[in-house]
């Protein structure tokens, strides 16, 4: 008889968002508005209104100026005000410094500096100035419920300095981002004691589905601050007047396909080892149905795969703001026969997606198009809706497109890809990137290697970076200007979530040294204090990333997933190589 | 065409019609009976100190010097227009003095050993990905370690189990030199696997010798041979590829210098107008 091991199914609930929800404080939250008036029949099976709140929910505490979330934090969870009272920084012409909120100010060093760290870089790894660490009065941190929280010193100076919006009791934000997977859209710090319900996605999810009320607010909330803005730059909709762009939003289906808790997942299956991700991947649209409507990604990455044979090749990925379905709606609308879509969408990790219906894109792009150049669109170098130069498409080997989707390598937006075909294995790009980086590299030369590519173990700068969600102090943040996720080291705490959730081990943390060549020591334990470290793409050098640049055989670039044409070329530019076509969607 | 191949005829057309330009500069400044062996001189210095000057940027990573594959790139042309401008200067003859000499033989270990590390560079890491897995150099004495003590256990055990010493006798004669250093440096090089086929071949010969279990021990040791054959075969590659560097660096220091005291005995001697 066989023997084998035995443990209780995992469920939904078998991790609860905290432990420290306890029932006592759920019975409270449903003396609440609007949970108080939620009708608890909705919630039928499994789900119920009680479990949500106890599962997918978590009180939290904030004390007078603590920072709730920053603009641009990465978060997959919306916040509701059960007491007290919080403030959105509106931006705009003054918005709060960057310094004041933990984070670091985009400096690069002069030229005396980038000269000086000839002799200035100390003989060991990670040397760190130990005054800066105790000397920056601009931020504070404190304890509460054993998370370090940043806090703003002088809360009144702030509202008198800054335009600032209330957020009061009963009301939900954060919305855009946790139902998007878009970064945070504005700051939020209490003005006065606050207690805040923080509801993770599935949570949220779950109460839209079963309270209209709920559901239309978010809902309307969303469309009217996430959705407008982004179908306004959306390429081929630029051209559409006010009411128009209101008749798209209104009319628009969100959706979201996917795990958000994808890393997890996806850093169990590297360790079985990846041979198919398709059953792991939702399908968004499926090769053979007829389009609902032409789908754009919001956010997150989906693959395109055919059918072939008994299984399914991937043809190619579509990234933010590419669309997909709009060939067969402008076939179907020419010949009058509806077409069905010609390959399958899915999923990559998590991806969000707008579905706007056939109906509007006939009406508003195809009827005033000019229907010779539609039908002869696929010789023309310019799109007929939008006039602007196609998207190429791309002549790539189709292993290499597999084993790139597959690995999720096209999250990234600064991917290092090494040609192995020029390598000479001289190590100048590790030697440089220590150079520049307290003389420890800040990658490893090593990783897969497909068609003779290796992608080197090293920050990407992900298109949805995981490792920023849940950050206590908002050390980990991705720079607006320029898109690289960097880390704050004034306010990193060495907790090693964002190393833990990275699904590419590409964060380490390090025990940091003072010059004298030891460690330096919190006051207390006399622990060694961690930083989290990883690429930074160089930013406070001048030039762009040294390890490209010390690259004496251009083997090895910093490429972005997203910029198929350029990848294309870079790809094909010592093969030539013209193995498949490779349809970008769009 | 390849955007690499559209560089490389790009730059080759650069170099010819560069080297044609110099060489009928030079006719012209010796027809107008100027002083060319002073003017060719100062301009292979600049050159030779323009090319050495790449290795000074590779160790200054951190300053926007541009790109390293740019500086190469014009190390390579420039270094290959210098054979040009060096037989314009010593007038196409073999040197007779001393210090010529000297210079002109530091100067052609320095040409050569750059024309073959380019070719060795373009070559070598093509064929490194050919065999074997890809591994750090500094790692692979800890894999040829690893394997050989793999390799040890297997032949004890089967001493045990076997009660037999075949194979540990073909071990004591063939594998353990085998497997205690890098092996056939040159085959490696030249492509060959003639010692590899060579030691596989003996080991298949030797299976008439062995029982069924012994045979299947064999076959595991044969796997390791391969293996460590691979190891060699990245090993010599990857050498090759750092040491030539270990010539073309130390002389071209010491062309330097002779070159300025070349320069200041020309100088010292010269006695005339430019």
């Amino acid at each position: 008889m066989p023997t084998f091991e035995s443990i209780q199914r995992p469920e939904r609930w078998s991790v609860p968002f905290s432990a420290d929800m306890s029932d006592k404080r759920v019975d409270r939250i449903l003396t609440v508005e609007p949970f108080r008036t939620l009708d608890p029949k909705r919630f039928r099976g499994k789900v119920t209104l009680r479990g949500i709140l106890k599962n997918d929910a978590r009180l939290l505490r904030y004390g007078p100026g603590d920072i709730v979330v920053r603009q641009g934090d990465w978060g997959n969870s919306v916040f509701f005000v059960v007491s007290g009272l919080l403030r959105a920084d509106l931006g705009a012409a003054s918005s709060l410094p960057g310094e004041v909120l933990g984070r670091q100010k985009l400096r690069r060093k002069s030229l005396f500096e980038i000269l000086a760290q000839l002799w200035n870089n100390p003989a060991d790894p990670e040397v760190r100035d130990v005054e800066s660490y105790r000397t920056d009065p601009r931020i504070g941190t404190r304890e509460v419920d054993s998370q370090t929280r940043i806090y703003l010193q002088d809360v009144s100076a702030v509202l008198d300095k800054y335009r600032t919006a209330t957020i009061a009791v009963g009301q939900f934000f954060g919305e855009d981002a946790a139902l998007g997977r878009t970064p945070r859209q504005a700051t939020v710090f209490a003005e006065r004691s606050t207690e805040l319900l923080e509801i993770r996605w599935q949570g949220l999810r779950d109460l839209m589905r079963r309270d209209d009320g709920i559901r239309a607010h978010i809902d309307d909330v969303f469309r009217e601050r996430g959705l407008k803005w982004f179908l306004m730059n959306t390429p081929i909709f630029k051209h559409l007047d006010k009411d128009e762009i209101a008749e798209v939003v209104s009319q628009a289906e969100f959706d979201t396909a996917g795990q958000y808790d994808w890393a997890e997942s996806f850093k169990h299956l590297v360790k079985q080892g990846i041979e198919t991700n398709l059953e792991h991947e939702p399908v968004i649209a499926e090769e053979g149905h007829h389009p609902n409507g032409v789908i754009i990604i919001r956010s997150g990455l989906s693959r395109l795969s055919k059918r072939y044979e008994h299984g399914h090749r991937t043809i190619g990925y579509l990234t933010p703001g590419q669309i997909y379905g709009l060939d067969e709606i402008i076939d179907g609308w020419l010949s009058k026969t509806p077409k069905p879509l010609s390959a399958s969408l899915r999923a990559i990790g998590i991806a969000t997606v707008v579905v706007i219906p056939t109906r509007l894109i006939e009406k508003l792009l195809l009827e005033n198009a000019d229907r010779r150049r539609l039908a002869k669109r696929g010789k023309d170098a310019r799109d007929p809706l939008t006039n602007s130069p196609k998207i190429d498409t791309t002549r790539i080997n189709a292993d290499f497109v597999d084993f790139l989707v597959q690995n999720r390598y096209v999250n990234g937006t600064a991917t290092m890809l090494i040609d192995m075909d020029r390598c000479t294995r001289c190590d100048d790009c590790v030697r440089a990137c220590a150079t520049a980086h307290d003389n420890n590299p800040r990658f490893l030369r090593r990783g897969p290697i497909q068609n003779n590519i290796m992608v080197a173990n090293a920050c990407m700068h992900c298109e949805d970076p995981v490792c920023m969600i849940e950050c206590p102090t908002g050390a980990i943040q991705r720079r607006v200007e320029e898109g690289q996720v960097t880390i704050n080291d004034w306010t990193c705490v060495g907790c090693g979530v964002c190393a833990s959730n990275c699904p590419y081990d590409a964060i380490c943390i390090v025990e940091v040294r003072h010059d004298g060549g030891d460690f330096i020591r919190d006051d207390k334990k006399h622990a060694p204090i961690v930083k989290a470290t990883k690429c930074d793409l160089c930013a406070d050098q001048w030039g762009g990333p040294a390890c490209q640049r010390a690259c004496p055989h251009d083997a090895l670039v910093r490429m972005d997933m997203s910029d198929i044409p350029k990848l294309t070329d870079w790809y094909t530019r010592n093969v030539a190589i013209t193995l498949r076509v490779m349809t970008s969607g769009s | 065409m390849q955007k690499h191949n559209r560089h490389r005829i790009r730059n080759l057309s650069l170099l010819v019609v560069s080297a044609v330009v110099l060489w009928l500069l030079h006719g012209l400044a010796e027809t107008a009976l100027r002083d060319t062996a002073r003017l060719s001189g100062w301009l292979l210095f600049g050159m030779i100190v323009f090319l050495a000057a790449y290795n000074v940027r590779k160790k200054l990573p951190f300053l926007p010097l541009g790109s390293s594959a740019a500086w190469l790139q014009f190390h390579i042309y420039v270094g290959l227009l210098t054979a040009v401008v060096f037989g314009l200067h010593i007038g196409w003859r073999l040197p007779n003095g001393g210090l010529e000499t000297l210079l002109a033989s530091l100067y052609g270990i320095v040409f050569v050993s750059g024309v073959a590390g380019l070719a060795l560079s373009r070559s070598l890491a093509k064929r490194l990905t050919t065999r074997g897995n890809e591994v750090m150099f500094e790692r692979i004495p800890v894999y040829r370690k690893r394997i050989a003590s793999e390799v040890e256990t297997i032949v004890l055990t089967s001493l045990d189990t076997s009660e037999s010493t075949a194979i540990a006798q073909f071990y004591a004669e063939r594998l353990r030199p085998y497997f205690s250093v890098t092996r056939n440096f040159w085959h490696h090089l030249l492509q060959s696997n003639r010692p590899r086929f060579a030691l596989l071949s003996e080991m298949k010969a030797y299976h008439r010798f062995l029982n069924d279990d012994e045979r299947l021990v064999m076959l595991d040791l044969e796997d390791r041979v391969a293996a460590k054959d691979d190891l060699d075969y990245q090993h010599t590659l990857q050498a090759t590829l750092k040491y030539w560097l270990f010539v073309h660096i130390p002389i071209t220091y010491a062309l330097v210098a002779f070159a300025v005291f070349h320069l200041m005995l020309v100088s010292s001697f010269a006695g005339g107008a430019w």
